[in-house]
């Protein structure tokens, strides 16, 4: 547990001081950048409800990777399953009306499902014709953005708008927030405390991970893999369907065009970053929205342009991860080291 | 006759990149390594060519900066995977998203503009044309006038297969693959044959890269690579590495995109672009009823 803080935080601060080089080679002040940073996004109690909100999709798609990562699936089809679940919940909430304790879990349940039926897609091509997921999730992310493109463009068109989008949404259909606490973190930490709870602490949990660690042994122990493959990839799309209706709801209360752009890959990124951990998952979560949130404010204060966040990010990832490989290596070598001399020595 | 030649030069101009990223990836995959990074060396090629060609108003200058751009995230990957054994696979998202941001980032830092960059000061690479065949009816309109970068891309994969299977660098990138310890036993280092496959898969990637932004169209816009590595990936592995294999499943992918633009008149184009997707998902069906057919259940 210890190590892993180890790695984690002195990787973000090497990312940190890398961009930090560059930014001072390029003539931006980069202490005061990064003091603009988290000055716009953990400065005040205001800024870092807003960091929450925007966490949401993050968490959530982030939540969905590392479960199906750690679990055997590879699932890389957040984004396709974030836009179908947001265009589901859309077209709930423009051809229904119901009150509002109603309305925000039927369109919530929507976009569950939604989210569910792209990923099934890829399952059932796997079960059925052994196709590797990790190809038909990505081609499916594509079509998903085209189809989700053609939608807001000809049958759910907002006549009239310049842009592609939707019009709004019912208003019992949007997230109630008080001031600027938004009520999509309540179901955003809801969430992930059921799937911890059923990741860590039952039956079906322990099945998944076994799974994950060891396909063999779970099967010869009598795990039904198949049938965990299809609820995991059911449940995992699921989670980013949530994501897209969350989004939804609480932003633009439309389907607009570009709206999963910058979670894109985010999800995976940070589950990757967490290393399937589903705590680490949401802490990370937060701390990238942190950063994207933060990236305005430093680009209002000192021109730092915002998508240096991106690459911020990025090289976070990579030398997270770099340093958690090398780190092992180098405890190994050293341990083989203490028995080589031991051996010497006895 | 018009629309039939429109459609074969839709499907070569569609199908270049994605044959040069694969022919790229195809090395990679007989030294063993999973290598996704292709999305990210083509944006990244294909933003330095732009650079390159507009900073100093030459396309051969756009091609080298291209390779170069490509070549920078070869070996960052390099780094990450062969010296300090990170995840191939993480390693290829991290540098994924480490392309768009820094092409995005570079964007805006020097040409100081959201979304795409042209400028009447690129120089594309030339189309060439053929003197004695342009004046022949229909072939005259296919085969001259081809872009530079096509004919590289045709000599690229006579010289992949070449290499790969007649030459001492070719058995040794297959042994790297096949098994690399009892390559590491003979004497040759299974890492180094692995850091060429990867340098040489950045070579072509970075001309990849260099087409999209310098051949197809004439400007560089956010993530124009579009997913073209993620398909070159399936295309390596419809045909298990085999460069005229791959050559094939490019034009096929090629005539997906061709026919797509054609039929754009009746159908809405978000649908028609979904066609090489499609055309993937499809040719994994096919690869993989095949292969069960061949392990026999």
């Amino acid at each position: 547990m210890r190590k892993s803080l180890i790695v984690n935080l002195s990787g973000i601060l090497s990312a940190f001081l890398i961009c930090g080089v560059v930014m001072q080679l390029q003539g931006y002040p980069a202490i005061e950048s990064y003091a603009a940073l988290f000055n716009q996004s953990v400065g005040s109690s205001y800024a870092f409800l807003t960091v929450l909100k925007n966490s949401i999709p993050l968490v959530l798609t982030g939540l969905s990777a590392s479960v199906a990562f750690s679990s055997g699936p590879v699932n890389l089809g957040q984004p396709g399953q974030f836009l179908i679940g947001g265009l589901f919940a859309t077209i709930g909430g423009l051809f229904v009306e119901l009150p509002a304790p109603l309305m925000i879990p039927f369109m919530l349940m929507l976009a569950m499902i939604g989210g569910a039926l792209w990923s099934f897609l890829a399952a059932i091509m796997k079960q059925l014709f052994d196709m590797d997921e990790y190809i038909t999730t990505l081609m499916l992310n594509m079509i998903a953005d085209l189809f989700t493109y053609w939608a807001i463009s000809y049958p759910f068109f907002e006549t009239g708008a310049t842009f592609p989008q939707t019009p709004k949404i019912v208003k019992s259909g949007w997230m109630p927030s008080i001031g600027k606490f938004n009520s999509g973190i309540i179901v955003m930490l809801l969430a992930f405390i059921v799937v911890w709870f059923i990741y860590y602490r039952t039956t079906a949990g322990y099945e998944w991970r076994m799974t994950g660690q060891n396909p063999t042994f779970a099967r010869l122990g009598g795990v039904p893999t198949r049938r965990n493959y299809l609820i995991i990839m059911l449940v995992t799309g699921a989670l980013a369907g949530l994501a897209g209706g969350l989004v939804v709801m609480t932003g633009p209360r439309r389907f607009i065009k570009g709206i999963g752009a910058n979670y894109a890959w985010d999800g995976i990124m940070v589950s990757m970053v967490a290393n399937n951990n589903l705590f680490a998952t949401l802490l990370y979560g937060i701390f990238f929205s942190t950063l994207e949130t933060g990236s305005l404010g430093m680009e209002l204060f000192t021109k730092v342009p915002s998508e240096m966040v991106t690459v911020l990010k990025a090289i976070i990832v990579l030398v997270v991860m770099a340093g958690r490989g090398s780190l092992e290596v180098l405890i190994r070598n050293w341990m083989t080291r203490q028995k080589m001399k031991a051996r010497a020595e006895g | 006759m018009t629309i039939l030649i429109g459609l074969l030069n839709g499907m070569i101009s569609a199908a270049t990149p994605l044959l040069l990223s694969s022919l790229g990836g195809a090395l990679t995959y007989y030294a063993g390594i999973f290598n996704i990074a292709m999305e990210g060396m083509m944006l990244s090629g294909a933003f330095f060519a732009v650079l390159g060609s507009y900073t100093f108003g030459s396309w051969q200058a756009g091609l080298i900066c291209a390779i170069l751009g490509a070549l920078m995230i070869a070996l960052i990957f390099i780094l990450f995977s062969v010296v300090l054994k990170v995840d191939e696979f993480v390693t290829g998202v991290g540098l994924n998203m480490f392309s768009l941001g820094l092409t995005t980032y570079l964007l805006r830092q020097i040409f100081k503009v959201k979304g795409a960059f042209t400028d009447p000061a690129i120089v594309p690479v030339p189309n060439i044309p053929i003197p004695f065949l342009s004046g022949v009816p229909f072939l005259g309109r296919i085969v001259s006038g081809q872009n530079l970068i096509v004919w590289l891309a045709i000599a690229a994969t006579i010289v992949c297969h070449y290499v790969v299977f007649k030459t001492r660098f070719g058995l040794r990138l297959r042994a790297a693959g096949y098994n690399r310890d009892c390559l590491d036993t003979s004497g040759v280092s299974a890492d180094r044959i692995r850091v060429w496959s990867l340098i040489w898969c950045a070579v072509l990637c970075g001309v990849a890269g260099a087409y999209l932004s310098l051949g197809y169209v004439k400007l560089f816009s956010e993530n124009m690579s579009a997913g073209r590595g993620w398909i070159s990936l399936a295309a390596v592995i419809l045909v298990s590495g085999n460069p005229v294999g791959i050559a094939l499943v490019s034009l096929l992918f090629g005539l997906a995109d061709g026919l797509g633009l054609f039929l754009q008149r009746s159908i809405p184009s978000q649908f028609t672009a979904m066609l090489p997707y499609l055309a993937t998902i499809i040719a994994l069906f096919i690869y993989s009823a095949r292969r069960r057919k061949a392990t026999g259940n």
